[in-house]
């Protein structure tokens, strides 16, 4: 009896950070989509830190947020503490974070999947992948069958994943969920080359037994902006957080024990990320160091688990109670979780395209931690794209690439295809360079309209974000106006240290002095309604940093100069004369897009590239 | 001198001046007469063709330039193009742009493509010697400080939990002063290859009858070496040439002076700045016999800011002149003296002692990217108030340019750093 195929557009495998706004993506934009998760209960779980944000990850959210992705106004639905980070060091790299409610989170984001109408959510482990024709045919342990035009893996670090706490080794996934034991197979079938990554993450506590008056306090910031455009109003705080630090003995617990310890001894074989080290390895590396950071966050608020940032170990269970005892005010602590490190199977980025397809096989997209990425904005970011992309393939549209001047997400995405990584890719804003450009404040004016063009910004949105618009325009109109030397001026001038200017002058210059700012000229002359005060700050760093901003745009046309030379697929690198070997062999193995991407290839030189623009010519022209 | 690419014409109008020559109103292929702006009130009398796009070399818009010779000149010349927004071309660019641009047919793809490598692989001999010289050392020191810097920083940036500590301890500005400071000292050891290669520039003033002439003829002397051909000097301005210790020292506009005193009295001052302006060094002579006159005064007020040395002339008369600034007190009549002034002028010029066979910057284009450097330290210590976010995209910047010498500017090294220097992370 020939096996019924249920068929849809396409399928999601995945329900973590990623692959909830792939499917989010995919059934917005009226594809028929199946949702495929190993266990409904950890739907968009924050396996790790209970907080979504962060340096460089607050802009990621709002990119996603401004395209029509779900993270930023999940987050701030649950969010029981925020802040912003980086305050007093300039506009380009100040970021949100915010603690969210571990559970909440989970369930406002379930809630939210299973709203949507197109999208089928079910939980099932897939084993197996297989091609037919243009369909991809997606097959579960319980013998069920799918098949669509495009599927997205979104499979975190759930595939062959082994949890290490000191000899223990177990096959399972964070936090004990079942772990996918065959769909790496399948994709090695396939011609995937795989990659072996470990992470890990630090014990959680009881709060009872936390004695916080040894402790720093850190309090959320009042009245700043929501990660999500569309969340009115601000976020409330309603949580806390606590700073402690390890003592020396604790360091000379850890070093009586490192022969237990599993990342150390050589034990764990999968490569770790740097910025996310083991306790151990912080102990070990940065030896002359008497004492560590750790952070107690909140899990959630109906529960009295603490997440202890900072101290993620794979040491044995007993051992890490005596190191925890051995913290400043965790002399009591009981433990409810024990840290562990985590090992899984993710694919070599450099595999796919920019636009997160696999380049051997039309209609495979990857997104999240499988392509060896770390945190959940990365994740979300990329299941954004992967969704959008795999829905514009179902319609044979064009597909989506950001560009390293158009997000964060570019960059991100730029960086895994085009280098690779070694290491589990945390975003960085170091990473960007055009983040004077890249900012948390302009999220909106750079995607939005990227967002309503594939369908993903509802009217209500657009609407709002047109209006902000013409509220902006407002501004800078009044911005234009002359003002008088009168006793308000000069009092104002004077006040600022700055020299009052001999004739009549516009707003918009005086406010590059020095010293002013639209808040001053505001409070001086009264220029701006309730509605146009909460824009004020977008209009202001637009103007004092205004030279600055023009240099990136420059620097920005310099680079796409090249981004806009294509290399044709049917280019071959074989044979060429005039180009270095490694480079021939560096530029076959990714095959970019074009010059731009190929320039930033390790190994390629600007000659190379100048040949190459040479060549590619001379072939297009044959 | 050629600039190619979409904005050749604005850019050389800035630096052009004919009265009545506009984007507007300028033919095509024909040349026109002005003057190019070097400095200050310091113009070049030359020539300029503008060939519009498609009909050119390159297939795009190309402005030339015809000046008088000499590297000097066409030094200062690229010096003031690049400051209006210019860059260098890159090897085998000319002609890669116009194989872009369909200018030139497909079979000489290849020959292009050699051209590329082969000066690629020019300026990398030559950066190679750099990197063995003791120069490109010392470049590589204040680049690693650079990346330390950042390094520190983007961690405040990317960590700023974690590197409260670290604070804003950062003495970002006195750290750049310092860097500044040393590319200073590599461009002028740079700069005193350059006289090993063109010899020293000498320009004499002083009011009429003081005894130029007599010093002039002092100087050359038995060592007169007449100059048939000076490779990079203008036979125009410079007359004279003599060698001292192996090095030649060009006198500029000298041709008057010897014909008749009197000419100096015509020498209006417009002329004077210019001569000034091309000199590496001016002898200002005065009569140690009498007070300053007004001429002497007005003469004096042009030497503002220039490196220049006061010879008091006329030593074998009594001495009425106070002492000045920077003298030496020489008699044309009796050589006294004169042969210290020498010294005086390549001592003051050559700051380092510099033997001919060692390593130094001598590429333009090297040279002028110490100099880039140096203004983008000017840029940061200059604005106040600037945010830590700008800062360090400037010394991003600062730290690339420098890259474009010694070829390390990959992102992923800061972050590299950042985690072998920082314990960070959850």
């Amino acid at each position: 009896m020939k096996k019924e195929i249920e068929q849809f557009d396409s399928i999601v495998i995945g329900a973590g950070h990623a692959g909830c706004e792939a499917a989010l993506a995919l059934s917005r934009t009226g594809n028929k989509t199946l949702l495929l998760t190993l266990s409904l209960d950890a739907i968009a779980f924050l396996a790790c830190n209970p907080s979504i944000g962060g340096t460089a990850k607050g802009q990621l959210v709002g990119e996603i947020d401004a395209l029509g992705g779900e993270m930023g106004r999940n987050a701030d639905k649950t969010a029981i503490q925020i802040r912003m980070l980086n305050r007093g060091k300039g506009p380009a790299v100040q970021s949100l974070r915010a603690q969210a409610d571990k559970n909440a989170y989970h369930e406002e984001m379930k809630k939210t999947l299973e709203k949507e109408k197109n999208l089928f959510v079910r939980q099932g482990e897939v084993d197996k992948v297989e091609l037919d024709g243009e369909y991809k045919i997606i097959i579960t342990r319980l013998g069920l069958m799918y098949k669509a035009k495009s599927v997205v893996f979104a499979t975190g670090v759930y595939l062959k994943s082994e949890i290490i706490i000191g000899e223990c080794r177990e096959n399972v996934g964070p936090n004990g969920f079942k772990n996918s034991s065959k769909l790496s197979d399948s994709l090695s079938a396939l011609g995937i080359k795989l990659l072996r990554f470990k992470t890990g993450t630090p014990m959680r506590l009881h709060a009872r037994s936390v004695e916080y008056n040894k402790m720093e306090l850190q309090l959320g910031d009042n009245g700043i902006m929501p990660f999500s455009f569309m969340t009115e109003g601000r976020v409330e705080n309603k949580a806390v957080c606590y700073l402690t630090y390890t003592t020396p003995e604790t360091h000379e617990i850890i070093r009586k024990n490192l022969d237990k310890a599993p990342a150390i001894s050589g034990e764990i074989k999968g490569i770790g990320p740097r910025y996310c080290p083991s306790i151990e390895t912080k102990v070990v590396r940065f030896a002359d160091k008497d004492r560590h950071q750790l952070f107690l966050e909140p899990e959630a608020l109906n529960t009295q688990e603490i997440y202890l940032q900072g101290f993620s170990t794979s040491m044995p269970a007993d051992i890490q109670k005596e190191m925890l005892h051995s913290v400043v005010g965790m002399e009591k602590a009981e433990i409810m979780r024990d840290a562990y490190a985590i090992e899984y199977d993710c694919i070599d980025p450099t595999q796919l395209k920019p636009t997160l397809e696999l380049k051997t096989i039309e209609g495979l997209f990857f997104a999240g931690q499988i392509n060896g990425t770390s945190g959940y904005e990365e994740a979300g970011a990329q299941g954004l794209i992967a969704g959008i992309n795999a829905s514009l393939y179902n319609q044979n549209k064009e597909q989506l690439i950001l560009k390293r001047s158009d997000a964060y997400i570019g960059v991100l995405i730029d960086d895994i295809v085009t280098k690779g990584t070694n290491e589990p890719y945390r975003m960085m804003t170091s990473r960007a360079e055009y983040r004077l450009l890249l900012r948390q404040d302009n999220a909106d004016m750079r995607l939005t309209e990227i967002g309503r063009n594939i369908g993903l910004v509802d009217d209500e949105r657009w609407q709002k974000f047109q209006a902000k618009k013409g509220k902006m325009a407002k501004i800078e109109q009044k911005l234009e106006t002359k003002v008088k030397v009168d006793e308000k001026l000069s009092n104002l001038c004077k006040e600022n240290d700055e020299n009052v200017p001999k004739e009549s002058i516009k707003l918009r210059d005086l406010m590059r002095r020095n010293n002013i700012d639209i808040y001053k000229l505001d409070k001086t002359y009264g220029l701006f309604d309730e509605t146009e005060k909460s824009l004020l700050e977008f209009v202001n760093i637009n103007i004092k940093y205004e030279g600055y901003l023009k240099q990136q745009q420059e620097d920005v046309e310099k680079m796409l100069a090249n981004e806009n030379v294509t290399i044709p697929d049917e280019f071959e690198y074989t044979n060429l004369k005039g180009l270095r070997k490694e480079a021939i062999e560096k530029l076959s193995q990714i095959r970019p897009l074009n010059l731009g991407q190929a320039s930033r290839i390790s190994g390629v030189s600007p000659a190379d590239i100048s040949v190459l623009s040479i060549l590619v010519k001379k072939f297009k022209e044959k | 001198m050629r600039l190619s690419g979409q904005k050749s014409l604005d850019l050389a109008l800035k630096i052009f001046h004919n009265p009545k020559l506009n984007s507007e109103n300028i033919t095509p292929r024909f040349m026109y007469f002005g003057k190019l702006k070097l400095d200050e009130d310091v113009f070049e009398e030359c020539l300029m063709v503008y060939f519009k796009a498609p009909f050119s070399y390159t297939g795009e818009d190309i402005v030339e330039f015809q000046i008088h010779g000499g590297v000097l000149l066409a030094q200062k010349v690229v010096e003031v193009c690049l400051k209006a927004g210019a860059r260098m071309a890159e090897p085998g660019e000319y002609s890669k742009r116009a194989f872009l641009n369909g200018k030139i047919t497909l079979d000489k793809a290849e020959a292009i493509i050699g051209e590329i490598n082969a000066e690629t692989e020019g300026e990398l001999k030559s950066s190679l010697q750099i990197t063995n010289g003791n120069l490109a050392e010392k470049i590589l020191v204040e680049q690693e400080k650079l990346k330390t810097m950042l390094a520190e920083i983007e961690v405040g940036m990317d960590y700023p939990d974690e590197t409260e500590e670290l604070g804003l301890k950062l003495n970002t500005l006195e750290r750049l002063q310092e860097i500044q400071n040393n590319l200073n000292s590599i461009i002028e050891q740079s700069a005193s290859a350059t006289y090993l290669k063109n010899g020293i520039n000498v320009a004499l003033v002083g009011k009429t009858n003081v005894g130029k002439s007599s010093v002039l003829n002092a100087f050359l002397g038995e060592d007169r070496a007449i100059v048939t051909d000076i490779k990079g000097t203008t036979r125009d301005s410079i007359t004279e040439s003599f060698i001292y210790k192996g090095i030649k020292i060009n006198l500029i506009d000298t041709a008057g002076i010897r014909e008749t005193e009197d000419i100096v009295e015509n020498i209006g001052i417009e002329k004077s700045k210019k001569n000034l302006n091309s000199a590496d060094i001016i002898l200002f002579v005065l009569d140690g016999s009498e007070e300053k006159t007004d001429e002497d005064i007005l003469i004096e007020s042009l030497l503002k800011e220039k490196r220049f040395i006061t010879v008091i002339n006329k030593a074998d008369k009594k001495r009425i002149l106070q002492k000045q600034q920077n003298e030496i007190e020489i008699s044309a009549l009796t050589n006294k003296n004169i042969d210290k002034l020498k010294q005086m002028i390549v001592d003051l010029v050559i700051t380092e002692e510099i033997d001919a066979n060692s390593l130094v910057l001598t590429n333009e284009r090297h040279l002028q990217i110490l100099k880039d450097a140096c203004a983008i330290i000017d840029e940061i210590i200059n604005t106040n108030v600037l945010s830590l976010d700008i800062i360090s995209m400037l010394v991003k910047k600062l730290w690339q340019t420098l890259g474009k010498i010694t070829g390390n500017t990959e992102n992923e090294d800061i972050i590299n750093l950042i985690f072998s220097k920082f314990c960070l992370g959850k």
